[in-house]
């Protein structure tokens, strides 16, 4: 049967065995690529972000950018790009109609079919898709990043990635996770969204998303459940480490705050571009193509600094709802309420002058001290696998410093074929 | 003029505020959240620029809270470790001297 994903589209994974390929890609030109162009190479091959079968030419970004609408009609709202300089395309005699090979750690990972080069206007670009053209915005400075010329066309995947430990077991693409939510009987999953250590007011975002996405559905079996997807890409200092980020959220689910029954992990490599109100509905096609029927989202979803609204989000989503295949679930911010004794809903305690609330920067600056927080506030078994992972993966840090970004695990790495 | 007072904010979780009870410090602590305390030690001027300069981690938080942030762990410790020692606030110049 097929599987239909984003903007009503079969999922159809790009990828050729690697025996095929070898003999196509002997005399074509190899031009190596960075990190975030690899991680979007994975997100086109696998289905992550279907119907793009490929980097987006002028007409979708064109559109993208003043309908949020891929030029097929189907709702898209960040531009998938790969660029190359003038010189780059000269180098490596580059022409639409032919086809390259992309590199990865100097292997071969993809082909592909260059349909277009082209050109296109980096500030207008930025302003449509973040709503600002403020350079400091770190998705405006990403945009401005690219170089001269964008080539647009299919890609193919030739050489699947090897994920290393402990990131391996995360990495499930959609049509092999869409498989695990039948196995599991879930008949609604509701995404997280997250690129964090989840402290109790996360792990009560998502339990409130689960009572919400149950709804009127029988509870005589367990047939709802969470999936953690843990956006995984270009880090800054002082984040936590990756390896925390997701094992501490599995953590949740082997501790027993959740079960196999409800609550799963995943990753999907991405560059965050903090697009606030586009990259919420970037999340709704991802996580429809993942297999989600509902998705969680709080307030400044995705956002930065003071560049949105709280709830700019949630506005833009209700505007394009009817074209979404997956429903979107709000969710009030979590926090410690002495006189009720516990983590309760803001929209539901009314002993407003007592309340604690914990901002992520007060809790790192407990983790960073090493002091083991209340756990009402923060699952003892998440911070000894925090300190854990500090050992073994952070060069002694909880958070990403300039060692760990020299020398940490790659992700993923691609092999020679 | 009173003399500005720089907080240097340290963690208390239960274990802690008990060696703080023993020291007869535990009522200088402040709740926080959900039980977790923390106890300030404040730093004088003088105190604060030579904190800033042989660690040069730590922030000065100028605008709002008047605090020194970043310290590293162990100092912090070894902070707090002083004041259960000496079962006093008053430890940074003493603590200051082998730097
Ligand atoms: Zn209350």
């Amino acid at each position: 049967m097929a599987e239909i994903g984003h903007g009503g589209k079969e999922i159809v994974e790009r990828i050729m065995e690697p025996a095929q390929a070898k003999s196509k890609i002997q005399n074509l030109a190899k031009i190596p690529v960075r990190s975030q162009i690899a991680n979007e190479i994975i997100g086109i091959a696998y289905g992550f972000f279907s119907p793009l079968q490929g980097f987006m030419g002028k007409a979708d970004v064109e559109s993208v950018c003043k309908n949020m609408k891929l030029a097929n009609g189907v709702v898209w709202s960040i531009p998938i790009l790969f660029d190359l300089s003038d010189e780059e395309i000269k180098q490596y005699g580059i022409n639409k109609g032919a086809s390259v090979v992309l590199t990865y750690n100097d292997n071969p990972m993809a082909i592909m079919e260059v349909e277009e080069i082209f050109d296109y206007d980096r500030k207008s670009m930025a302003a449509a898709v973040y709503g600002t053209d403020d350079p400091k915005h770190p998705g405006c400075s990403r945009t401005y990043a690219y170089k001269d010329k964008f080539i647009g066309g299919k890609i193919t995947l030739i050489n699947r990635p090897k994920i290393n430990p402990p990131y391996d077991p995360y990495f499930v693409p959609p049509l092999e996770l869409r498989k695990k939510f039948k196995d599991k009987g879930w008949v609604r999953v509701v995404a997280h969204q997250t690129r964090n250590v989840p402290h109790t007011g996360h792990e009560w975002l998502m339990k409130g998303a689960w009572f919400q996405t149950y709804g009127e559905l029988s509870i005589e079996k367990p047939i709802v459940g969470v999936l953690v997807n843990a956006i995984i890409g270009e880090k800054r200092k002082g984040d936590y480490i990756d390896e925390s980020i997701i094992l501490t959220q599995d953590e949740l689910r082997k501790s027993g705050y959740f079960g196999d029954h409800n609550h799963l992990t995943t990753l999907t490599f991405w560059d965050m571009r903090y697009a606030g109100p586009r990259e919420a509905v970037f999340h709704a096609a991802l996580r429809t193509n993942l297999g989600l029927t509902h998705h969680m989202y709080g307030r400044d979803h995705a956002g930065v600094g003071t560049y949105y609204g709280p709830y700019d989000a949630h506005h833009m989503l209700e505007k394009i709802a009817k074209d979404l295949a997956i429903v979107p679930v709000y969710s009030m911010n979590w926090l410690y309420c002495p006189h009720c004794g516990e983590v309760t809903s803001e929209g539901l305690c009314n002993h407003k002058k007592e309340w604690q609330k914990f901002s992520g920067t007060l809790i790192r600056s407990i983790v960073m001290d090493g002091v083991k927080p209340p756990r009402l506030i923060f699952r003892p078994e998440v911070f000894d696998l925090v300190m854990e992972c500090a050992d073994k993966y952070g060069f002694g840090s909880p958070f990403v410093t300039d060692d760990y970004l020299a020398k940490r695990i790659p992700v993923f790495e691609i092999p020679p074929m | 003029m009173a003399e500005e007072k720089y907080p240097i904010n340290i963690w208390i979780n239960e274990e802690r505020f008990k060696q703080l009870e023993k020291a007869g410090l535990s009522d200088m602590c402040e709740e926080m959240l959900a039980g977790l305390k923390v106890f300030r030690v404040f730093a004088n001027d003088a105190q604060r620029d030579k904190i800033l300069k042989v660690f040069p981690t730590a922030k000065f938080d100028s605008a709002t809270t008047k605090s020194i942030e970043l310290l590293p762990k162990d100092v912090k410790d070894a902070i707090f470790v002083k004041c259960v020692e000496k079962k006093s606030m008053d430890v940074l110049d003493d603590f200051l001297k082998s730097y």
